[in-house]
């Protein structure tokens, strides 16, 4: 067993096998850091799969379960946080009035995996919410999330805050949702909309 | 096709030449054969009607007469081919009444215009397969219903009560005492007065449907739709797991979803061909959440979405309903899979998709229903909304097999100028 290592196994969605890996290290005095980053380099596979379209949904959601797991088994023996070195901040919430969150979720996981530090302020976010959130983490990037047609509105009156507290240029905006395109892009008036949490992706590591 | 006649719901009811004209215009696109020009028809309407005549979505939610009234007007207006079916937006005075947990609406939880949501949690968990394998209504009615419908929970304390003697106490001295018991603490009144009451709402509620029905077909305003079910996948996902949970059981408990999903296929056809015996129109609306590209693999989807929605399309067919199949999200990648199955006899309403693909693929299997994109309907101007309906019928006209409708219905916050660029776009470019 401890021949096959944390990283595949995760990566592979090996629920089993992962989580005696993690046990066993930590039986023998591993560094429960070096599991915990074993498992995140999978996790960042696990997020190359689902961008070239090996993996979807399911394996996404399995993926975090496993991770949720080891993280459980080594939580007792962490005697620090977990410090990584992130590549920058992003705000993202699914726009007031709207409650759908797999979207969101998705877009969440793909850019945490690919190292930025996401604010996720959850569904149905007010404007003011959002304006808050940017000023104080600082975030240069803003990404608002919908799935329903009034989602559009949301959206425009989320990013008109965002020019009323003075902070449009300080922030590049990006929209995304089942709905989205470029008409609605034009209509909300953000910088970029993505087609999918790939799009988001790049477009977050553009803008950093 | 004589069968959607409505004779279940209107007995005295002669069809007007206006009614046949709209309806031989709908079957002939469904069996892709030219009608006299594109027929313009949604398949669904949520609070378009409503929010266009100024009804806020709390009061279409509360007010089935003024949604109906509202549904009859733009049906007018816009001049369609098929009235939308009720039903889309119910009443929420039952969901209220039944103290119903997996939707928020305006007026409930939600502001008053808003429209309703789902709720999606895990309502069954993964270690329940079994019990609910083993004994489905009994699980329905003791686990299930006090979870979705609050005001149900003393009916599900009732059938779990460990039960007295009943022959015993089965004569005039005891029965008496016994069934007062029963129906005399605090939450069995409270549940007995919502009850009342629901049948009340529900009673007016089906007065008012079914005068809109009459009216409408005699207007001349045919129905597309005589019953809906989702997939036995979406069932599973959408309202017992959700997506976290039937991804999960995929992986871990792969059997037991299989053994679920071959469970609810023969009840999602047995029960659609008994609701379309009812209404009289022998059309089952299908929409699909969950197998859409993105959501899931092709192999997940050949494993546990196609078998369940295949088993549910043939059997249809087999009792001579015709399934619309509602597909939501991007369907591209599947559209392989719909030519197993025999042309002409269901049809597929699209919201994402490569039109020339679908064209190639199925254009002589089944009609193309839907795609018109829903922001070009909220934001954009009649001319795009026109231009997008012409090169649908450049795509899609030559056999006939075209229905004009936007991607999801006709979306909410649509701009009534583009609701009308539709059926103008069908009358210039669209008369075959």
């Amino acid at each position: 067993m401890a021949s096959k290592d944390l990283v595949s196994a995760l990566a592979d969605l090996k629920e089993k096998e992962a989580l005696e890996i993690s046990q066993g290290r930590l039986n023998s005095g591993g560094d429960p850091m070096a599991i915990l980053s074993d498992a995140r380099r999978g996790m960042e596979i696990v997020g190359e799969r689902f961008a070239s379209g090996e993996y979807f949904i399911p394996d996404l959601v399995y993926s975090g379960e496993i991770l949720r797991q080891v993280t459980e088994i080594v939580k007792p023996k962490l005697t620090k946080e977990a410090k990584v070195k992130r590549l920058g901040k992003v705000v993202l919430g699914t726009v007031a009035g709207d409650i759908h969150d797999i979207g969101k979720d998705i877009v969440v996981f793909m850019l945490d995996v690919n190292g930025f530090e996401v604010y996720d302020l959850g569904v149905d976010v007010p404007a003011q919410k959002f304006v808050e959130k940017i000023e104080e983490s600082g975030a240069p990037i803003v990404g608002l999330s919908g799935f329903l047609t009034l989602a559009f509105d949301s959206m425009k009156q989320t990013i008109d805050a965002i020019k009323a507290a003075g902070l449009r240029d300080k922030v590049k905006v990006m929209i995304g949702g089942g709905q989205i395109d470029e008409e609605i892009r034009k209509y909300t008036g953000a910088d970029a909309y993505g087609r999918d949490a790939m799009a988001g992706v790049s477009l977050a590591k553009q803008w950093v | 096709m004589s069968e959607s006649t409505q004779k279940a719901q209107a007995p005295a009811f002669e069809p007007s030449p206006a009614f046949l004209a709209r309806q031989k215009r709908i079957e002939d696109a469904f069996n892709l054969r030219r009608p006299d020009r594109v027929p313009v028809a949604p398949a669904v309407v949520h609070y378009y009607s409503t929010r266009s005549r100024g009804i806020s979505n709390k009061d279409a939610q509360y007010h089935l007469d003024k949604t109906l009234e509202a549904s009859k007007e733009a049906t007018i207006k816009h001049d369609w081919d098929a009235a939308p079916v009720f039903g889309l937006v119910s009443p929420a005075g039952p969901w209220e009444l039944l103290g119903i947990q997996q939707f928020k609406w305006p007026g409930g939880a939600l502001p008053d215009d808003r429209p309703f949501q789902f709720v999606e949690r895990e309502y069954m968990l993964q270690d329940e397969y079994d019990e609910m394998l083993a004994d489905p209504n009994g699980f329905a009615v003791k686990k299930l219903w006090p979870r979705i419908a609050t005001t149900l929970a003393p009916i599900s304390d009732m059938v779990q009560m460990e039960l007295p003697p009943l022959i015993f106490l089965a004569n005039s001295y005891t029965l008496p005492p016994l069934i007062g018991g029963i129906v005399s603490p605090p939450p069995m009144v409270e549940l007995l007065e919502k009850m009342l009451e629901l049948a009340r709402e529900t009673e007016k509620n089906s007065k008012i449907a079914a005068g809109y029905t009459m009216e409408m077909m005699k207007l001349g305003y045919p129905f597309i739709v005589g019953a809906a079910t989702f997939p036995a996948f979406d069932w599973i996902s959408d309202t017992l797991r959700g997506l976290r949970g039937s991804s999960l059981d995929m992986y871990q408990v792969p059997d037991k979803l299989l053994a679920t999903i071959n469970m609810f296929i023969p009840l999602t056809i047995s029960t659609m061909v008994m609701a379309t015996e009812q209404s009289g129109i022998k059309r089952v609306f299908i929409p699909m959440h969950r197998g859409s590209a993105g959501f899931m693999s092709d192999q997940q989807f050949a494993k546990f979405y196609w078998p369940g929605l295949k088993a549910l399309i043939l059997g249809l067919i087999d009792a001579g309903v015709t399934p619309l199949v509602y597909t939501e999200g991007d369907y591209t990648p599947r559209l392989e899979y719909f030519k197993e199955l025999p042309p002409k006899k269901f049809v597929l309403h699209f919201e994402h998709v490569d039109r020339k693909k679908v064209k190639k693929l199925l254009g002589n299997i089944a009609c193309f229903w839907g795609n018109v994109p829903s922001p070009l309907m909220c934001a954009g101007t009649p001319q795009q909304v026109k231009d997008d309906v012409k090169e649908l019928i450049d795509t899609f006209g030559d056999n006939g097999g075209l229905i004009i409708d936007s991607t999801m219905g006709i979306p909410d916050e649509s701009k009534p100028e583009n609701v009308q660029a539709l059926t103008d776009a069908a009358r210039e470019y669209g008369v075959y």
